[in-house]
């Protein structure tokens, strides 16, 4: 939890730290930094984590690239979280073909092989200048966060509607019918309280995922441009020459690897917390 | 066409016949020269009066010299009529198909000179550059299963197929001057009425205007024959690529077994495949008394080049004497910094002069590079010593100021109306540009106007393109330009740019190389009359009319664009030193009066050399290794 929280911290304050630093996440330090054949040179007292293949400061570049991850992981989560509880109490709740329709595609996309399927969607959207569907979706970060969070809403969507399958029978449903109350208020004012505890906890399991889901992207070119520091795609571009510049992707790789720790054990100790039947 | 797979490789869509001029290949490199390179390695060993000839004291003949490539990348299926690669015209020219003109194959000036190759000698042109008659050597035979002599008709028909659109020749421009090559092209003739063939062994061709680098032009393989009886059979585009029979001292592996009773009996030849590589075995019925040794050493028994699209796996094998060499591949820098940092191996790192330009282009329509002053502001704010370092460095390219490379203006690389200390850029010049634009309202030297803000720059997505983007983007923004970097795979790159409606302002995901000796193979690039709407390489748009902007979609500045058309056609119609001088007045106003380009770097192409090579070369004409002349020991490979 401290260290999320210092992962927050830090992508607040990433501009000030930068400065603290004395180098901007662009900066290029091509005439210091790299050497005569345009290799990166490793940490030094003034570049604690060395320059990338451009001259520029990783350990400032890491810093900013906690923006997208945190980004991408908290938008890709809220969207899919929106999307999975609306369309699962309305599948729980209605039953029926709502339900049957819901589901299906729902598994539909479930079924689908996540990282061939996104990276052919950004590929084609990144592959002209206008991006795809006549220029509505265009490559970049809130490209990333969509797609991310079209393939991961159903997972909330299932926890959510089997949830609502079992409260939608219990007596505090049947007496807010008896006095009146209509379905919409009966799903969003009786039931989703009720929720609140597993959202919490599968939303948190999905942070990581989303973030992961970002480095894979951007390990692969797909994702935000190289002007926005990004951790997959500093250990992407790092992976090119790692024989002879290993801190380029040692340094993100622990980010990223302590990050998605983070966030795992957070859910898990949200699951301890707040669901009765886990086990202590 | 271009060197190192190149980018061309991508270009592949270059004009073509028909069209008014137009073409060339795209490329990203093609090569020549060898001025130039204070950093190019030269030869050791010597002997062979080649300065760049690397050759050990037991050079003999025999053995398999091995190259992988990640990718053939042929832009024509290999078929000499329409294909466009550098490096396969290397191989046809090298080793499998002899023309009328031929070069040494070797590094340096002596690599540009036209030689007679399969002509007996090099004629002088007749009636001011019009009329050109050769004598074919005689006794020149075609590999197994052809086994007759060449002769004057097989020429003939190599011609005839580029005026034949189907198969889809992307340099024709090049021979239209012969009378009567439209009219075929056109559909309103059967023959070229400008190519008379007295006998087997004469051929004269007849131009419509003069045209003093004609014996450069009958230098490109496409102007090789063919032989109808198995050419005919196969006008499809590329096909033919499959089934090339030739003249030269290897022929394709397993090109005996083609059996040419009929079309219907062909069959691919099995020692060609796209996907997995290509072998040449020597061809019998080659004699090397009728060729030119200078030409051609043919030393090894044959040369296998197989497809490894793993870049590192490719080096590692060369280093560990699994492989000879890799094609379509620059040296990485850290193996380059290896093997030039060690005295026992530095002889094995080769960097030659590929006589290519890389470029920033800007496009002459759009703002805010629609204003002069703000190209030249351009021109002196790139920090061009970093673009050369994210190639690699002083290995990889020579800091240029002007567009067309030094070997095609006699070694000239004094041009450089834009220079700055280090070649690092100057904003103090850059602003004072910047002031007299319009586009700097309050005259500080900073780009402010509305055009300012989000300017579209194309870029490559890989590689050491990837890494010119954070030095274009950081550089412009010192005089305000801020650029919105679009990163795309090669070829949707090229797509993008090279579609005229898309006015793309600023790119530097491609890069020009020679397709022959001469510098009219970059002033096409700045030809007006060669806008198209899809495919075109005039990318800056110079040259464009009114009439030609409204059929395209254009948006005109209001006092149009500059063109430099008839300073080119001048230039083509001198020889000799009037020639040369001509260029560098025409390379001189491109860089003052029109200003498209930030032009960069003349690159250099690498070559790493296994420890059982014994013996290598480069070959100017093509910018790629001359496998005329390698050889290799069979006892040091592994």
């Amino acid at each position: 939890m401290l260290f999320i929280i210092l992962l927050v911290v830090v992508a607040i304050f990433a501009p000030v730290l930068a400065s603290l630093i004395g180098h901007g996440p662009n900066e290029l330090f091509n005439r210091t930094m790299l050497d005569d054949f345009g290799l990166p040179l490793g940490p030094n007292s003034e570049f604690w984590f060395g320059a990338d293949a451009s001259g520029r400061d990783v350990l400032v570049r890491m810093i900013y690239g906690t923006r997208v991850s945190l980004a991408v992981g908290l938008l890709a989560t809220l969207f899919a979280v929106g999307l999975g509880v609306a369309l699962g109490l309305v599948a729980g709740y209605l039953g029926g073909i709502v339900d049957t329709v819901l589901s299906r595609i729902a598994e539909i996309i479930l079924s689908l092989p996540i990282l061939l399927f996104a990276i052919g969607i950004v590929t084609a959207c990144g592959a002209s200048k206008e991006g795809c569907a006549r220029g509505a979706i265009k490559p970049g970060l809130m490209l990333v966060v969509l797609i991310s969070a079209f393939f991961t809403w159903p997972w909330m969507f299932r926890i959510v509607r089997g949830v609502v399958l079992q409260l939608r029978e219990r007596e505090f449903v049947d007496a807010a019918r008896a006095i009146g109350a209509g379905p919409t208020s009966i799903m969003f004012r009786e039931i989703l309280p009720n929720l609140i505890s597993p959202i919490i906890v599968y939303a948190s399991l999905m942070i990581p995922q989303a973030v992961l889901f970002e480095a894979y992207l951007s390990f692969l070119g797909l994702g935000v441009p190289d002007t926005t520091p990004s951790w997959g795609r500093m250990i992407a571009d790092g992976s090119q020459i790692y024989d002879v510049a290993w801190w380029l992707m040692l340094f993100p790789g622990i980010i990223l690897l302590l990050t998605v720790l983070a966030f795992n054990l957070l859910g898990d100790g949200l699951r301890d917390a707040l669901d009765p039947k886990s086990d202590r | 066409m271009t060197s190192r797979r190149k980018t061309l490789a991508l270009l592949g869509s270059v004009a073509l016949v028909g069209a008014v001029g137009v073409a060339a290949c795209g490329s990203d490199d093609k090569s020549s020269d060898t001025n130039g390179g204070d950093t190019a390695t030269t030869a050791q060993g010597g002997g062979s009066g080649s300065e760049t000839r690397f050759m050990s004291d037991d050079a003999k003949k025999g053995g398999t010299y091995r190259i992988a490539t990640p990718d053939l990348g042929f832009t024509g299926g290999f078929d000499p009529s329409a294909e466009y690669l550098g490096w396969a015209w290397g191989l046809q020219q090298m080793l499998l198909n002899r023309g009328l003109v031929g070069y040494r194959h070797v590094g340096g000036t002596a690599g540009t000179e036209p030689m007679a190759d399969l002509a007996e000698e090099l004629p002088e042109g007749e009636n001011d550059n019009t009329v050109w008659t050769f004598k074919i050597r005689k006794g020149v035979k075609w590999s197994p299963p052809l086994n007759r002599e060449v002769t004057s008709k097989d020429i003939v028909y190599a011609f005839e197929r580029m005026a034949t659109p189907s198969v889809g020749a992307q340099y024709a421009n090049y021979v239209q001057p012969i009378k009567g090559f439209k009219e075929m092209a056109d559909g309103k003739a059967k023959t070229i009425s400008g190519i008379e063939t007295p006998d087997d062994h004469t051929i004269t061709f007849t131009l419509t205007e003069p045209t003093p680098d004609f014996l450069f032009r009958l230098a490109m393989p496409a102007t090789a024959p063919i032989p109808p009886e198995v050419g005919k059979c196969h006008t499809k585009a590329g096909e033919y690529g499959r089934y090339v029979l030739g003249t030269g001292p290897y022929m394709i592996k397993g090109a005996d077994k083609l059996n040419i009773s009929s079309c219907a009996t062909q069959k691919p030849i099995a020692g060609f495949n796209p996907t997995d590589g290509i072998t040449f075995v020597r061809n019998p019925n080659y004699d090397a008394s009728l060729d030119d040794p200078e030409q051609r050493s043919a030393m090894p028994d044959s040369i296998d080049i197989s497809v490894n699209t793993n870049e590192k796996d490719v080096f590692d094998k060369i280093q560990a004497g699994e492989l000879e060499e890799a094609a379509g591949l620059s040296v990485p820098p850290d193996v380059a910094r290896k093997y030039t940092t060690d005295d026992s191996l530095k002889d094995r790192f080769r960097s030659n002069p590929e006589d290519s330009t890389n470029y920033l282009t800007m496009n002459l329509t759009t703002p805010p590079f629609d204003d002069i002053h703000v190209r030249k502001a351009a021109n002196f704010i790139v920090d061009k010593t970093a673009l050369q370092r994210a190639w690699g460095g002083k290995l990889y390219g020579d800091v240029t100021g002007h567009t067309i490379p030094p070997v095609l203006l006699d070694g000239d690389n004094s041009i450089d109306p834009y220079a700055t200390e280090g070649s690092a850029g100057d904003l103090a010049k850059a602003q004072e540009e910047m002031k007299q634009s319009a586009y700097d309202t309050d005259k500080d030297g900073m780009c402010d106007a509305g055009p300012c803000k989000g300017v579209l720059y194309l870029n490559r997505n890989y590689g050491a393109y990837a890494k010119l983007g954070p030095i274009v983007i950081d550089n412009f923004a010192k005089i305000g330009i801020q650029l919105d970097a679009k990163e795309l795979p090669t070829g949707p790159a090229y797509e993008t740019l090279q579609t005229v409606k898309n006015q793309v302002p600023l790119a530097s995901n491609a890069r020009w190389g020679k397709d022959y000796p001469d510098a009219t193979t970059f002033a096409v690039l700045f030809d007006g009359r060669n806008i198209i709407p899809t495919g075109n390489t005039n990318y800056s748009l110079v040259g464009i009319t009114p009439d030609q902007a409204k059929k395209l979609g254009v948006t005109l500045p209001k006092d149009g664009v500059p063109s430099v058309d008839a300073d080119m056609d001048k230039c083509r119609k001198t020889g000799g030193e009037e020639r040369i001088a001509c260029w560098k007045e025409f390379d001189t106003k491109v860089m003052t009066e029109v200003v498209p380009w930030v032009p960069y770097m003349n690159a250099l192409h690498t070559n790493l050399l296994g420890p059982a090579v014994t013996q290598w070369d480069f070959d100017q004409d093509s910018g790629e290794s001359s496998l005329a002349h390698v050889a290799v020991d069979p006892g040091l490979q592994k």
